[in-house]
């Protein structure tokens, strides 16, 4: 059942029915909205986009510490299964040659403290550098990143559930492209995909590699540690809106097993959702994303 | 009047405080500074405490407008471990939290250790003991029917941004909220059902008046009987409530219409006794 047009408000039964915010719903494992006949979530059989998850069990320790051997081990794991290549040079050559100048977008919040870890960066760095782009011509920055100067991004996001966004990972990331942040933080943050199509940014986004080493699925705006989780997680992938739904999901999953009951991330990340209708930056259907899951399976919650 | 103790139990203060203002907010949590405005948050005193071979310790003090609105932020999270500091407390793995007065304190540490534990503890009550008087919790809370009622499930707030972290209603400001608007949202344990209680006082009753015919138009797409409107909404589950003079008395979530009804009248006659 559609909503009546005469509203243009969006409720929570708008939401809940799968009425509206596109099939987010679907994504976040809302009851009643997952619907026979259009596939599997995550395995699609024709699928639009694909998103390597690749997960260790080493990656992070009992005291949270990041095994950096293991993250670079994972990431070669994750390009290879990505692009179907045996050799992981040509793997990254499938995207990056010696000609490019690459930014490196990652994620640094200093408040919230949920950062994309080094190993992470280290890693993406190294194997750039081992297929043939100069080390001079790679910068990984969160704020100030040269992107007028790039030919080619990186978008390495963490992951968090967010106050006012709904959940943070590669689409927020080019928020500092923007040079007026807060701005982008009202109406559901619904306007956060056009920093895709910044002309300095549009069309250079190569790859996307998610840190979700330690996600945080909390209500914020600070760290509570009880709602951040090691998940040893990396993902690959080249859709963004994609790759957040994945994330959107397992972060739901998470939240509901810590409560014991559903606890929906709150609001529904809006911005997600106009990634894919109004901006058309890919796909939040799940029946339309495959995902490769590798490695260690326990509590994958996808 | 925002303290801080120089040192605790070998950690000493590391590097310049922070002073941080309304106006300077978003530049020390960009994406997180509308939160605490949210509940008129006035000025911030952040220090760090550092102890060789120990993890770092960020102590903030956060200054609100009044100690219902310390209250407010303290709810604003709610999982944590009770513990006795200041008028109410939560520790939860190296995060220690606690309201005094018109004050909001956080005291987190980059790691958990015993020790660690033992100084944020020493910590939040050298800086409670500090903050000379107790204040007054919001007497809004008085409305809460005590019967069944989730303790740890109480967030109290103001505006529409709070209310969609705890509770997505609508994309739009459905219930008129504001900075002048009062509001608490609860949960009940009802045998299987929990039903959620949702009380909003407005500034006068032409404001609460409005804000109730637009949820029962948009959000029940029902017309109130007099002053009260219930429906039958997705998964079995029943949502209405009333409009009690400057008041509106929400239920999200019930088992049946009866149990909504009952809930909205016990508040409603809790809410005869509460100060304006």
């Amino acid at each position: 059942m559609s909503r009546p047009e005469e509203f243009n408000i969006v409720t929570r039964r708008d939401f809940l029915r799968g009425a509206a915010y596109g099939t987010l719903g679907l994504a976040m494992g809302v009851e009643g909205v997952a619907r026979a006949g259009q596939g599997s979530a995550f395995a699609a059989e024709e699928p639009l986009s694909q998103v390597v998850l690749v997960r260790h069990e080493a990656a992070v320790d009992a005291g949270h510490q990041v095994n950096s051997v293991v993250v670079a081990e994972m990431l070669d794991t994750a390009m290879k299964a990505f692009t179907r290549e045996g050799d992981i040079a040509n793997a990254w050559q499938r995207y990056f040659g010696p000609q490019d100048v690459v930014g490196i977008k990652y994620t640094r919040c200093s408040w919230h403290r949920i950062h994309v870890n080094q190993a992470v960066l280290d890693a993406i760095t190294d194997r750039l550098i081992t297929s043939g782009v100069a080390k001079s011509r790679v910068t990984a920055n969160d704020f100030g990143l040269p992107v007028k100067d790039c030919t080619a991004l990186i978008n390495v996001p963490s992951v968090k559930v967010h106050a006012l966004t709904g959940i943070a990972v590669s689409i927020k990331n080019y928020i500092n492209f923007t040079g007026n942040r807060t701005s982008y933080h009202f109406n559901g943050s619904s306007k956060l995909g056009e920093t895709w199509l910044l002309p300095e940014v549009k069309g250079k986004t190569r790859l996307i590699v998610v840190d979700m080493l330690r996600p945080y699925f909390g209500p914020g705006p600070q760290i509570n540690p009880l709602h951040q989780w090691d998940y040893k997680g990396i993902l690959v992938g080249t859709d963004p809106v994609a790759i957040d739904t994945v994330c959107l999901s397992i972060c739901q999953k998470k939240r509901n097993l810590f409560k014991g009951e559903e606890w929906l991330i709150s609001p529904p990340p809006r911005s997600l959702a106009t990634a894919d209708t109004v901006y058309h930056l890919g796909t939040s259907d799940p029946t339309k994303i495959k995902l490769t899951r590798l490695g260690w399976d326990k509590e994958q919650l996808i | 009047m925002l303290r801080l103790p120089q040192d605790v139990l070998g950690w000493k203060t590391d590097g310049p405080d922070k002073v941080v203002t309304r106006q300077t907010i978003f530049d020390y949590m960009d994406g997180g500074g509308e939160i605490y405005l949210a509940y008129d948050f006035q000025r911030l005193l952040a220090r760090e405490y550092a102890r060789p071979g120990a993890p770092r310790i960020v102590a903030e003090v956060y200054q609100m407008a009044s100690s219902g609105d310390a209250y407010g932020i303290f709810t604003h999270d709610t999982d944590g471990q009770p513990v006795s500091v200041g008028q109410m407390a939560l520790y939860s793995a190296g995060l220690l939290r606690f309201w005094k007065n018109r004050f909001f304190v956080r005291l987190q540490a980059e790691d958990e250790t015993p020790e660690v534990k033992t100084a944020l503890m020493a910590l939040g009550k050298q800086v409670a003991s500090g903050i000379p008087q107790e204040g007054k919790k919001p007497s809004l809370l008085m409305g809460l029917p005590p019967q069944d009622l989730i303790e740890s499930s109480i967030h109290y707030f103001h505006t529409l941004v709070s209310l969609n972290i705890h509770y997505f209603l609508a994309d739009s400001n459905l219930l008129n909220l504001n900075s002048s608007t009062e509001a608490i949202l609860a949960r009940y344990q009802q045998d299987r059902d929990r039903p959620r209680l949702l009380i909003v006082r407005y500034t006068g009753p032409s404001d609460a008046k409005a804000a109730f015919e637009q949820f029962s138009k948009v959000y029940l797409r029902e017309s109130p009987t007099g002053n009260a409107v219930f429906g039958k909404l997705e998964k079995e589950q029943f949502a209405g409530g009333r409009r009690e003079e400057r008041a509106l008395l929400l239920v999200f979530e019930a088992g049946s219409r009866e149990s909504a009804e009952k809930l909205v009248d016990l508040a409603a006659s809790r809410m005869k006794g509460v100060a304006p």
